[in-house]
């Protein structure tokens, strides 16, 4: 907890120093840019974490705006007030989530089309503000109303700000330690593994951009009491950019980054823009540069500078903890393709697969290059709906239901290339895979979800072979291909799916890797007496693994037997002919 | 529909088209989302104001512009550009920052004052019933006369292929001998030189100062992304469905109805078809 | 986050030692607020030169009650909140006694809000009226100034009866052409179109394409700046001035500039100032304006202008009260009169009644060719 304590009692007692320091004038001043350095926190956090760039944040912090504005104006009493805020800033956060929730289904990417489209939004924001004038002033706006609780804008209402921007700053922080924003997080780095691990990514990302609208509104309804007044120019196009440009300046990483991007960029505006007439120019060029040179923005830089002085502590690696029972690990069944078929456009790729695996046990898939192995599993998961047929999984239809719903029943993928969290250490993987399937809403919110430690996943780690157990706090991306691998092997099974399909797991293996992939594959279904189904190449894997073996060729399944009795099928052998394994 | 709105749709098409041609190129290949797209056409409308003010015969603004907005172009790619492919949000961040300083250079060199192109060829033309501006229906004339030129090179050249290639696969495309660094350069110098033209042809009809750019960014990308990105048959059906609704509603309605519209289409497109009115499906 | 906190202590200290560095002297310190950013950071330079040169002439005349005055500059082409903060910094961090503001009216709104009466506060641009409250003077031109002897005037002397008024989508085109009607209607002419663009719009083909089958003769165009320079260029494009008379109420030198002397066949403004005014006394300001500032100084016009009058207004009402204070300056001003290159002016009711030019700029320069003197506003204030 003293990673959040200390910085926010400093940044508390900091800011309660502005005004005994320097008057309350310069408080005042100070306050404006903390409303906008709160908002900017906001995109901070939805851009930073999930990697969703919003265009339009002025929107929520306009109508909150706005609506203060009128609450100040028309209610009386306080707490009717207040009562109306909390209404307001919920309505916000319901339309914010329902918004991104209905653009980001289906979806498994943040493209630019969304920031573009928060775009239009905030200029649609502005154009009514200006055109309706009985709602809004119009552009000279609404003014002539009290400050919030009757607070003094140039004395004690610096405090509220004060509580403001310490509260969010709180909770962001907090935040940052949860499994919410390692989940966050996993969004922006990659959004289609998350999915094969149940989370529907597209709530998550309406989540986070509902929090940040949340965040955006606070310090909306905080401008108006600040400022008197509330114009089109407070839900405008120029000041949505202009708080990115805050966030990105700051530092989109860190929770102060955008604040101080807000107070820096502000006071040097104040102090520069009359004396020096260049101050554009060279704001707009620190801009280019942070982008280019400095992603991090200033965060990042001073955080580096902090820690050559005082040397990061080594990341101390969460608690082990039991983890509830899995959700995936249902009874075993069979899986039954009926005349399942694959359109992409004009190209057919499955053509009427029509096969029933027992229960239990492994299931080689081989075939020829394109003859639909990858789309025969992408069918399966949701990755590529299939345009004709059915699939069961038992008595349950697994067909037109999205990638993140494959894993609620049972499923768990493994993909060709190792697809896993490359911007995060080993441990956070693995803590992400164990909450595939486990966790429930409140275990996001606290931390010991981190530590989720499963017999399946300590079974894997403490292989003696598998290299995993000592890099737990490194990089992902700094593994060799061959360990990400059995990371992403590991990940696949902590959920403890009954089906379990593996992409060629192991391709890129040394000879004495894949022997210890085999052992690890047939441990896994012994384990759970469940169905593995794995595309290889390998026929000595094959061979070696497989309790049937079913043979793909011009998406039709050519046949589906025991490995001998495929063997000697002389179909199979005219397709293999002239082949080499 | 009288022969003016009909004249009035063509001209606006026509010129959103030509603006957005190059902002398809740079957007649409190089995936830079060039947020200084408005700046070039407004560099472009500035070339009459720089031949006048040196003195300088008219025919020369075609190279001045040419020049002028290649120059800028290409130091900036080489500088910042070059730096940003393959990353989307990065370029759009970026240009932003050179749009508003491309703005700050031009008021020093200009001065923030509104300035004022004569029309080259002046008058009205009796043209289907109406009166209509002789410049515009120049214009127009010579705007479908390279779109059509434009779609015959691009059908046969092998360089909108190559350019595809190189964003797609970037080693690949160095591997088979494409000069990648070279190639980008020249496309979005291309891009910006053609937003530079779009103003110096729209010069004698519009507002020229140094904050003009942005009306034609934003319209612009929504056209692109209403059309979808990699042909010119979606950029045609972009621009005509931006420039057509605002026409349409600003006739029928008010031009702020208009707005709104535009606003609204470009969401719902961008919403169920993120690849443009052309894809299948999302 | 020491870092954090450090890099905040530094920059207020900085802050706090230009604020104590400024409060030295001892004269009367006047904010005054110009556009130097945002759309109409066209007019900050002549803005700051008018002004300028209103200062050097006060203090030449013995200043405010024997003190000479300080001028104290802030832009405020910015949104209202940051324009707020500017102009408090000079309030409440250079002790500035008065201002004289030139900038939109949401900024003044939000200035009002602000100072509340406790600081005397010229307001200079041209503007929608009926802005009212203690401390606040105006000297901008309002609609019923600009129009209620202009289009009685326009319609006997040009022949013209069919008005279409166009306009911005806020708040000063909409009060000026609720005004315009009434002027219109008495004068027996018809108002056979009105409609408003939005900012954001830069093409106005449908909107010229409803003025010509309107068949109207006149239009009155409230868009402003770069809005109203591309509405101009196309309507004469469109052959439209052949059909009717443009009358713009914020047409200035610049904006005729832009719109070009080929397109500004019969295109008048209705303003309390042009460059061109041929009197002696906006003779010899035009002379001192070059002499001081140069040839190549930009462009004279009534928005820049306008913080001449702010200031001439704002020494007046000091001398006049003998003080700074609001309450003093309240007590007497109303009937304050003052000259300047504008002609005569009074204030009466928070507004100052003065005299109005309408303007021929068909040569893409204006040419004065009416003045109606002292005119009132009323839209200005009841008190």
């Amino acid at each position: 907890m003293a990673s959040v304590l200390l910085p926010v009692s400093l940044l508390l007692g900091g800011l309660l120093l502005v005004p005994q320091l320097f008057g309350d004038f310069f408080a005042y001043q100070i306050g404006l840019y903390l409303i906008y350095g709160i908002a900017a926190q906001g995109i901070g956090f939805l851009w930073g974490r999930t990697g969703i760039l919003p265009l339009g944040q002025a929107l929520f912090f306009g109508v909150a705006a706005y609506a203060t504005a009128h609450a100040l104006r028309d209610v009386d009493g306080l707490a009717a007030q207040l009562g109306l805020a909390v209404l307001v800033l919920g309505g916000i956060v319901a339309v914010a989530f329902a918004i991104a929730a209905l653009i980001f289904r289906g979806r498994s990417d943040s493209g630019p089309y969304f920031s573009l489209i928060t775009l239009a939004l905030v200029m649609a924001g502005e154009q009514i503000a200006n055109t309706a004038t009985g709602l809004t002033g119009g552009f000279n706006g609404l003014s002539g109303y009290d400050s919030l609780g009757g607070l003094d804008p140039f004395g004690n209402f610096y405090y509220l700000v004060v509580a403001a921007v310490v509260a969010v700053s709180a909770l962001l922080l907090w935040l940052d330690r949860l499994p919410a924003v390692l989940i966050a997080r996993a969004v922006a780095d990659n959004e289609p593994r998350l999915q094969l691990l149940g989370f529907p990514t597209h709530v998550i990302k309406a989540l986070a951009f509902a929090f940040s609208a949340l965040i955006a509104a606070l310090a909306g309804g905080l401008f108006a009491s600040h400022q008197g007044i509330v114009t089109p120019t407070s839900i405008g196009f120029a000041l949505s950019t202009e708080l990115v440009i805050l966030t990105a300046v700051g530092g989109r990483f860190h929770v102060f980054g955008p604040l101080l991007g807000a107070v820096l960029v502000g006071l040097a505006s104040a102090e520069l823009r009359d004396s020096f007439p260049y101050w554009e120019i060279c704001l707009a060029l620190a801009f280019v540069l942070v982008v280019l040179k400095a992603p991090g923005g200033l965060g990042e830089i001073l955080g580096r500078l902090y820690h050559r002085i005082l040397p990061r502590k080594p990341c101390k690696l969460p608690e082990p903890v039991q983890a509830p029972v899995s959700r995936a690990g249902e009874a075993p069944a069979p899986l039954r393709f009926d005349d399942v078929e694959l359109r992409v456009g004009v190209v057919r790729i499955l053509n009427g697969v029509r096969f029933e695996t027992p229960a239990s046990g492994i299931v080689g898939v081989i075939g020829p290059n394109g003859a639909g192995k990858t789309s025969l599993l992408n069918t399966i998961t949701g990755n590529l709906p299939p345009t004709g047929g059915r699939i069961l999984l038992g008595d349950r239809r697994a067909v037109g239901l999205p990638p993140h719903r494959a894993l609620g029943l049972g499923i768990g993928r493994k993909l060709q290339v190792p697809s896993v969290f490359f911007s995060m250490s080993v441990a956070e993987n693995l803590a992400i895979a164990m909450m595939a399937g486990r966790a429930r809403w409140r275990d996001y919110l606290r931390p010991s979800p981190l530590g989720w430690r499963a017999p399946g996943l300590d079974a894997v780690l403490d292989t003696p072979a598998v290299p995993l157990r000592a890099e737990l706090d490194r990089p992902v991306g700094a593994l060799p291909q061959g360990h990400r691998q059995f990371l992403e092997f590991a990940m696949t099974t902590a959920a403890e799916p009954r089906v379990l399909l593996l992409d060629e797991p192991c391709a890129g293996l040394s000879h004495d890797e894949t022997t210890l992939m085999t052992d690890l594959v047939r441990r896994f279904q012994a384990d759970t007496g469940g169905l593995v189904i794995m595309i290889e190449h390998d026929m000595a894997i094959v061979e070696a693994l497989s309790d049937k073996v079913l043979v793909l060729h011009q998406g039709r399944v050519l046949a589906f037997d025991s490995y001998d009795a495929v063997r000697a099928d002389p179909a199979v052998q005219a397709v293999y002919a002239g082949g080499t394994k | 529909m009288s022969s003016v709105l009909v004249l009035n749709l063509v001209w606006q098409v026509g010129t959103l088209a030509l603006i957005a041609l190059g902002l398809a190129i740079v957007f649409g290949q190089l995936r830079i989302m060039n947020m200084a797209h408005g700046e070039f056409v407004m560099i472009g409308a500035y070339a009459p104001v720089i031949t006048a003010a040196l003195g300088l015969p008219g025919w020369l603004q075609l190279p001045v512009c040419v020049i002028t907005v290649g120059a800028v172009a290409l130091l900036i790619e080489r500088t910042v550009i070059r730096h940003l492919y393959g990353r989307m949000f990065d370029s759009l961040l970026a240009t932003w920052g050179i749009s508003i300083l491309l703005r700050e250079a031009v008021e020093l060199i200009f001065g923030r004052g509104y300035q004022s192109v004569a029309v080259p060829v002046p008058g009205t033309l009796y043209l289907l019933g109406a009166d209509y501006p002789a410049y515009r229906v120049v214009v127009i004339a010579g705007i479908a006369a390279g779109f059509a030129a434009l779609a015959w090179w691009n059908a046969r050249s092998k360089v909108a292929g190559r350019i595809k290639a190189m964003v797609g696969n970037p080693d690949l495309a160095r591997a088979i001998g494409i000069n990648t660094g070279r190639l980008s350069a020249a496309s979005f110098v291309f891009g910006c030189t053609t937003a530079g033209l779009a103003g110096l042809i729209l010069a004698p009809t519009v507002r020229i100062e140094p904050m003009m750019g942005l009306d034609y960014l934003i319209r612009s990308f929504f056209a692109l992304v209403v059309g979808g990105l990699g042909s010119l048959e979606g950029l045609g059906l972009g621009t005509a469905i931006i420039a057509g609704t605002q026409s349409l509603f600003g006739a029928a309605l008010s031009q702020t109805h208009g707005y709104l519209a535009v606003l609204f289409i470009s969401i719902l497109f961008l919403w169920l078809k993120p690849n443009g009115i052309r894809s299948s499906s999302r | 986050m020491t870092k954090t906190l450090k890099a905040l202590l530094a920059g207020a200290a900085m802050a706090a030692g230009m604020a104590a560095a400024g409060a030295a002297g001892a004269d009367i310190k006047i904010g005054v607020l110009v556009p130097d950013s945002g759309p109409a950071g066209l007019f900050g330079p002549s803005a700051r030169n008018s002004a300028m040169l209103a200062a050097t002439q006060i203090n030449a005349a013995g200043g405010i009650n024997g003190e000479a005055i300080e001028l104290v500059f802030a832009d405020v082409g910015t949104p209202p909140a940051e324009a707020a903060q500017a102009a408090l910094r000079l309030w409440k961090g250079e002790g500035v006694q008065g201002f004289v503001g030139m900038h939109d009216s949401a900024v003044r709104e939000a200035l009002v809000g602000r100072f509340n009466g406790k600081v005397p506060y010229v307001y200079t641009a041209v503007y929608e009226g009926n802005a009212c409250a203690k401390g606040l003077y105006v000297t901008g031109e309002t609609p019923s100034q600009q129009l209620a002897p202009v289009i009685p005037h326009l319609m006997r002397a040009e022949g013209v009866s069919k008005w279409y008024l166009i306009g911005h989508d806020y708040n000063w085109p909409r009060d000026t052409n609720a005004l315009a009607k009434g002027y219109i209607a008495e004068a027996g002419g018809e108002v056979v179109g009105e409609e408003y663009v939005p900012f954001s719009v830069a093409e106005f083909d449908s909107s010229l394409q409803r003025i010509k089958n309107s068949g109207a003769d006149a239009v009155l165009v409230t868009l402003v700046g770069g809005g109203s320079v591309g509405f101009n260029v196309s309507f004469a494009g469109f052959g439209l001035d052949r059909q009717a008379i443009r009358l713009g109420t914020l047409i200035e030198e610049n904006t005729l500039a832009g719109i070009g002397a080929g397109n500004a066949n019969r295109l008048f403004s209705a303003s309390g100032y042009f460059a061109s005014i041929d009197s002696d006394a906006a003779g010899s300001f035009a002379a001192d304006y070059a002499a001081a500032y140069g040839a190549d100084a930009p462009a004279l016009n009534g928005l820049g202008q306008s913080t001449y009058e702010g200031l001439m207004l704002l020494a007046a009402l000091g001398n006049k009260a003998g003080s700074m204070e609001v309450d003093a300056i309240e007590a007497v001003a109303e009937g304050t009169n003052y000259a300047s290159p504008r002609g005569d002016n009074t204030l009466a009711g928070r507004h100052v009644a003065q005299t109005i030019y309408l303007a021929d700029g068909s040569g893409g320069a204006f040419e004065v060719e009416t003045a109606f003197p002292e005119v009132a506003s009323t839209d200005g204030c009841e008190d």
